[in-house]
């Protein structure tokens, strides 16, 4: 028989918490669709997505149903298109997006990722073409992300590709003008990027992957923020003393762990049914812009004024760690990112915050440098010059690098809008101001090109 | 060997289960289960048991009923023999389904009536009544749900019977439960 308390925490976080799970993923290896034909690759394409995505919709709705914990969104990562589509050129690589795109409207998800090259040491003919091909293939399709890997802490920092996607960002946005750069939206550059990460826009499926996979994406900021509430509210600990932020950090803990069950079951039972491998669970704490999803109140929660105050540095590296701790503990196959994101505009706390001045690009950049990913959903000028956007890309890639851990940036360089401007994207997306970037000039920096090299992986302090 | 179920009703104090399982064990009974809950100070208590050639179930509550008349114990007594489980003839999977509300007469038989066309077993309920304020009432129904009942015109059938009343009503299987709060379970 079930406890009173059992039922009734499910029943809350549900309802008032925003309890769900965000994304079950489905990776799929294109590398048994390798063509030198180009139409001949994309009907190979098109036809295994079909294969294994056309039953994800419906058993990932039956299973939330099972459970009562809706999936909210379904979706495909593939293979790195500038790999499993190397010999094709520019056009090539946008047909092949388009292709992606058809079969992402076919299978019902909301976003495929995967439009991917990972050019940290250098490019490949591939590469070129794909990142060439960026702005016109964001613009002509809806839902197919691309993350680009300029940065590994092995291979150091490919600054040439730092200074390209500088370029690309702003064509992109330039491309998707009429609709606030939303391009750059499904465009994020990375250092360290997981092979197995179901969140958007990062997603793909790595070499070492399996030829299917299931990978699952559990979040639950406002799970935590409540927990953290109720715990603050009765002012003492388990054993009756004084709450201190060990015995919070042991809340958000054991909050994950409850939290990444719900995915691993979920994610687990999905794979059986679609007859699956089931790769992993992704705690992490993904806000939407809906009030009480939000990862920016928990800053509040813990005893700040708000996200961007001093000490939110100290916060995130808290709530990212007891995150990972209470991940670790539900599940044997945690992966992909699983910790805190702060995207900007998905997040209505820190997109309010950002909008007031409370919290700006370097406190963002420093507050990366212990969260999952980076500087994230960050509108910006639409004047940004690309080296400065570059030069951004840099110092984010550095933090990476030196950390062994995963960074990203997605910034949007609004077209025609300048500091203070409100964008809106809409849906998960959200909408922020546009807020400044600091001043300087990269580009002689970002104009000597090469390879920052891989960091020394002895003597550290 | 006989089996019996055992069962006792009345006030609660402490010395309750230590009377009835002594006086049980006088009779020749082994208790093989038991289950016991406290409601509004009242106990209640199954007692499965076997005995090898006692009494029959008669003479075993007048045994029962008069040791604790003689221990001054206030409890009613009724046994039964054993009969066979219910058991569906179908594989069965656990669902929990929690309906929560303004209270009202009627709530449960409303909700029942729904499993019971389903030939739905209901195996615990719980009320908990005023959580959320004097009128509010949270029913947690545990059953086991054949597997050809088809659980989209189930949830259908409870949310309309819910609606009327006001009520909001979720379906989850159990293992949610299981996975979420117990270390250990699988």
């Amino acid at each position: 028989m079930l406890s009173e308390r059992e039922v009734t925490s499910i029943l809350n976080m549900l309802r008032n918490e925003h309890l769900d799970v965000r994304t079950v993923t489905l990776g799929v290896s294109l590398f048994d669709c390798v063509s030198h034909d180009l139409d001949l690759f994309m009907a190979n394409v098109r036809a295994k997505i079909n294969r294994y995505a056309a039953q994800l919709v419906s058993v990932c709705n039956e299973v939330g149903d099972k459970y009562g914990i809706p999936v909210v969104n379904k979706r495909i990562s593939v293979s790195p298109i500038a790999v499993v589509g190397a010999p094709f050129g520019p056009d090539g690589m946008v047909r092949i997006c388009c292709a992606l795109d058809a079969a992402a409207k076919e299978a019902g998800v909301d976003f495929l990722g995967g439009f991917s090259a990972l050019v940290e040491k250098g490019f490949t003919c591939g590469d070129k073409a794909l990142i060439e091909a960026l702005p016109e293939a964001l613009a002509r399709t809806d839902r197919v992300c691309s993350s680009i890997n300029v940065a590994s802490s092995r291979s150091g920092i490919n600054m040439d590709a730092v200074a390209l996607m500088g370029q690309q960002i702003l064509r992109t946005a330039q491309a998707t003008a009429d609709r606030g750069g939303i391009g750059c939206a499904k465009l994020v550059i990375f250092a360290n990027i997981p092979q197995d990460v179901p969140f958007m826009a990062g997603a793909y499926l790595g070499v070492g992957e399996p030829d299917v996979v299931i990978n699952v994406g559990v979040s639950g900021p406002g799970v935590v923020k409540k927990a953290i509430d109720r715990a603050v509210a009765s002012g003492c600990n388990a054993g009756g003393g004084r709450l201190t932020l060990l015995d919070l950090a042991e809340v958000i803990k054991r909050t994950a762990y409850k939290v990444t069950r719900v995915g691993e079951i979920i994610g687990s039972e999905v794979a059986r049914r679609l007859g699956i491998p089931f790769g992993v669970a992704d705690l992490s704490l993904a806000p939407t812009p809906a009030v009480g999803d939000s990862v920016g109140e928990i800053f509040q929660s813990l005893g700040l004024s708000s996200i961007g105050a001093p000490g939110s540095t100290a916060v995130l590296a808290m709530l990212n760690d007891a995150v990972k701790k209470g991940g670790a503990f539900a599940s044997s196959s945690v992966g992909g990112l699983s910790g805190a994101f702060i995207p900007v505009s998905e997040d209505s706390s820190i997109e309010a915050a950002a909008t007031s001045g409370l919290l700006g690009l370097e406190k963002l950049e420093a507050m990366t440098s212990v969260c999952s990913v980076g500087l994230d959903m960050i509108a910006i000028p639409g004047d940004t010059p690309a080296t400065s956007i570059a030069g951004l890309i840099a110092d984010e890639m550095a933090i990476g690098m030196i950390n062994h851990k995963t960074t990203a940036v997605r910034v949007i360089p609004v077209p025609g809008k300048g500091v203070g401007e409100e964008v809106s994207f809409g849906g998960l997306l959200g909408k922020a101001a546009i807020i400044p970037v600091p001043q300087g000039d990269a580009s002689a920096f970002i104009g000597h090109g090469g390879r920052i090299p891989a960091p020394i992986h002895s003597l550290k302090n | 060997m006989q089996k019996y179920t055992a069962s006792f009703l009345g006030r609660d104090c402490p010395g309750v289960v230590a009377t009835v399982s002594a006086l049980l064990g006088e009779a020749g009974c082994n208790i093989v289960e038991v289950s016991q809950t406290i409601l509004l100070g009242q106990f209640a208590a199954i007692f499965a048991v076997e005995t090898a050639a006692g009494p029959g179930p008669e003479a075993l509550r007048a045994r029962l009923e008069q040791g604790l008349a003689e221990a001054g114990v206030d409890l009613s007594v009724l046994v039964r023999p054993a009969q066979k489980e219910f058991a569906s003839a179908l594989r069965c999977e656990p669902f929990v389904v929690s309906v929560d509300g303004p209270d009202q007469p009627g709530l449960i038989a409303l909700m029942s009536r729904v499993f019971a066309r389903h030939q739905i077993n209901i195996e615990y309920l719980k009320a908990i009544l005023g959580e959320e304020g004097t009128d509010h009432a949270l029913f947690v129904f545990e059953v086991q749900v054949p597997e050809n009942v088809d659980l989209g015109r189930l949830r259908r059938e409870l949310a309309c019977e819910a609606q009327s009343r006001s009520l909001r009503v979720s379906v989850q299987h159990r293992d949610i439960f299981e996975a979420v709060h117990r270390v250990g379970a699988t």
